[in-house]
């Protein structure tokens, strides 16, 4: 124990001689945190909502197409989305190409007019994957509007042709029959209160005007984005300081220790111990900066001391099975900087994994950045032990793999000279 | 072979027929040699010619495809505490961490040979006495020159004390001054009772210290003897070396016809014979002179490891 502790002491006092990898590796994650906060409206307090961009082919001429296409003119949803008209659907689609837009929505032709009748109808969404979570909002607001619409559908329940003339300014002309109509519409909604009131869902108007209470209420888009931020962080600090073991290997300091009465397998464990103290120190210190400059509260500390623990843990394992598998620094710089970003795409770093295809989201569900984030995310939304503990245990799991691997691979290694 | 622990406590390093391979590339080729307390064994030979490997099958580092290295009777490759905590060694590399200084660095080495408290700083200062580097014991190594380097390397190895050293090319890239005081310090350890393993492929620095040793070339030891030994395996009298527009056939032929002459060696434009006495030596001479050969140089040499490692293996050892 006194010689780990030794090999350990050694290390950290070496980065603390020249922290200034350290201090570039944590610099990293927060500037793009900073970033992302500037552009999406970050904390909240005095940020711009962002706004929802969506490209609409209204090939409908009936009303339900119209009110859709002109949803924008809607004054809750005025400052929150812009809706531009395309002519047709290429059209619309080279406005999605050229970034105009996250999502395009088609309303096809006699939408209003099937759906009045009865008609099963489809309404079709083409989403920017380079919109980060904006396609996703825009394809629940869809879901949402399609859900709507087919509620009122059915409460019409053949009615629809007659109110379709009402919209053309068609039987104004005879009161009693309008009467009619709206009692019978009446009575079909009264029969059906019991399961649409109180609404299922609710949607709550804030002035912005209302004060700092209003403010806090608002959600804050840095706890979706700061923990996928934060691990990508962690993966190149651990890389960067599992660079170290390559690098001693280079100078002759790590042949010179294996010469020791130590056993390689401890020398290989305090390199992995060593670089886990400055991963863990990474990780507090992002912990506070989420805390203190993007408001993201990180809920009950036991919860949070476990994650903390458990993602080191995995990030360290990730880092060494990385450098056991590369035979110069660079290669492990390249090769560990590739699957950092791979790992960053495909576990929902800047964008949610639910947006990718489905077999990727299988592969997206391998990756220690996917339960890394889930873990990360669930704590910030509020969730305690119930809500981590699956996806802490899975990642536990990863992370003592990869340990494990690791310490095999780079044992390997020395048993052929190799280090 | 195989050694009784009686054998084996005679002496301080025993090698036994070891063998190692990277690969198809054979490195160590069944070596054998002894060391014992109080004495200097060199390791001669070329770049590549297993030295390293050799050092780092007897330290530890690597296992051995067979045979054994024995540490004063206790197995070096089993990861033995004890076997390894008597032994010292001085790597090829300045494996120094240059973010510390001289002492922090010594103290972390020594450290890992259970070295604490009072005894750890009396062996810090000790070394640093040793290589006459305690007036800049708390500056940092990136500070020092590639001299300071190798003796502060030396020292590294020196720290805990150790009954055998394993020196892996100690003076390599240094001036001569630097070197005059590796080797005094070498010497000085030797004297003090510990046994010494040196290699080197500087021909007259093993000359200069070592007792014993061994030439090496492609894994495998080709002689092994004394300097004097050795010398006499190219005998007594001189050693002729030209240069010029030779025939390497031509002049194994000439050499034949020169009575008490031998042909050592053809290596591109250069050749070496060695003569029985001088008698010998000057009726090669004249028969070089009257073959017509054109001679850009001629030298009349006493012999020394270069003459036998030419024997040996066909070819100079350039420094």
């Amino acid at each position: 124990m006194g010689t780990l502790a030794t090999l350990v002491r050694k290390d950290l006092r070496r980065r603390l001689v020249d922290p200034s990898k350290l201090l570039m590796n944590l610099a990293i994650p927060l500037v793009m945190a900073g970033m992302m906060a500037l552009a999406f409206g970050g904390r909240g307090d005095n940020q711009r909502t962002p706004v929802l961009h969506l490209v609409v082919v209204n090939q409908d001429e009936g009303p339900i197409g119209r009110a859709l296409g002109n949803a924008q003119q809607n004054p809750e949803a005025a400052g929150r989305m812009e809706i531009r008209q395309a002519k047709s659907r290429g059209e619309g689609l080279t406005m999605l190409r050229e970034e105009e837009a996250a999502a395009l929505i088609l309303i096809p032709k006699d939408f209003s007019a099937d759906l009045l009748d009865g008609k099963d109808v489809e309404l079709e969404v083409v989403k920017n994957p380079a919109a980060s979570i904006m396609p996703v909002i825009a394809q629940q607001g869809v879901e949402v509007a399609a859900l709507y619409i087919s509620i009122g559908a059915r409460l019409l329940d053949g009615r629809g042709p007659r109110i379709a003339e009402l919209f053309e300014g068609k039987g104004w002309d005879d009161p009693q029959a309008i009467a009619a109509l709206v009692t019978e519409l009446y009575d079909k909604v009264r029969g059906i209160d019991a399961f649409l009131i109180p609404p299922l869902i609710e949607v709550k108007t804030g002035e912005r005007e209302a004060g700092k209470e209003a403010d806090k209420n608002r959600p804050n888009f840095m706890i979706w984005m700061f923990p996928g931020v934060m691990i990508m962080g962690l993966l190149f600090t651990a890389n960067t300081q599992m660079r170290d073991l390559l690098r001693e290997g280079e100078i002759g300091t790590l042949r010179r220790q294996l010469t020791a009465p130590l056993g390689a397998v401890k020398v290989l464990i305090a390199k992995i111990v060593s670089v886990a103290v400055v991963v863990a120190i990474a990780t507090v210190l992002l912990l506070l900066v989420g805390r203190w400059a993007f408001g993201v509260g990180w809920g009950p500390i036991l919860p949070l001391a476990a994650a903390s623990a458990v993602i080191v843990l995995a990030a360290t394992g990730f880092a060494a099975l990385v450098f056991s598998l590369v035979r110069t620094e660079r290669q492990g710089d390249a090769f560990g900087g590739v699957l950092v970003m791979l790992m960053s795409l495909l576990g929902g770093t800047f964008f949610p994994p639910q947006v990718v295809p489905s077999w990727m989201q299988g592969i997206s569900r391998l990756t220690l950045t996917y339960w890394s984030h889930g873990v990360l995310r669930d704590l910030a939304a509020g969730g305690g032990w119930e809500k981590i503990q699956g996806e802490l245990s899975i990642l536990l799991i990863i992370g003592l793999t990869l340990t494990l691997a690791g310490v095999l691979a780079l044992r390997r290694r020395h048993l052929r000279g190799a280090l | 072979m195989t050694t009784t622990p009686q054998e084996s406590r005679e002496v301080a390093l025993r090698v036994a027929d070891i063998r190692y391979a990277y690969g198809k590339t054979v490195a160590v080729d069944g070596v054998s040699f002894d060391v014992r307390p109080g004495e200097i064994f060199g390791l001669l030979g070329p770049n590549g010619a297993g030295k390293t490997t050799t050092i780092s099958i007897v330290s530890g580092i690597l296992p051995p495809a067979s045979g054994q290295a024995l540490i004063f009777g206790q197995d070096a490759s089993g990861g033995s505490g004890r076997a390894r905590a008597r032994m010292g060694v001085v790597p090829q590399d300045i494996a120094l961490y240059e973010e510390l200084s001289a002492a922090e660095n010594l103290r972390f080495w020594g450290r890992l040979y259970g070295l604490s408290g009072g005894a750890l700083e009396d062996a810090v200062r000790r070394a640093l006495d040793l290589v006459g580097l305690a007036d800049r014991a708390q500056a940092r190594v990136k500070t020092y020159s590639g001299g300071l380097k190798r003796r502060l390397n030396l020292a590294a190895g020196l720290v805990h004390n150790p009954d055998l050293l394993l020196l892996d090319e100690p003076t390599v890239g240094i001036d001569p001054q630097a070197r005059l005081r590796i080797l005094d310090v070498v010497r000085d350890q030797a004297r003090s009772g510990r046994a010494v393993l040196y290699t080197s492929h500087y021909l007259e620095e093993a000359e200069q210290i070592c007792g014993r040793l061994a030439i090496i070339d492609h894994g495998r030891v080709l002689a092994a003897g004394t300097v004097a030994e050795l010398r006499r395996l190219v005998g007594e009298g001189p050693v002729v070396r030209i240069r010029g527009a030779i025939d390497g056939d031509g002049l194994k032929a000439l050499a034949a016809r020169c009575p008490g002459v031998s042909f050592l060696s053809a290596d591109g434009d250069s050749a070496s014979f060695a003569a029985r006495d001088p008698d010998a030596c000057s009726g090669l001479v004249r028969e070089l002179f009257r073959s017509g050969l054109k001679l850009d140089d001629l030298r009349v040499q006493e012999p020394n490891l270069q003459s036998v490692f030419l024997k040996l293996t066909g070819r100079e050892l350039r420094d």
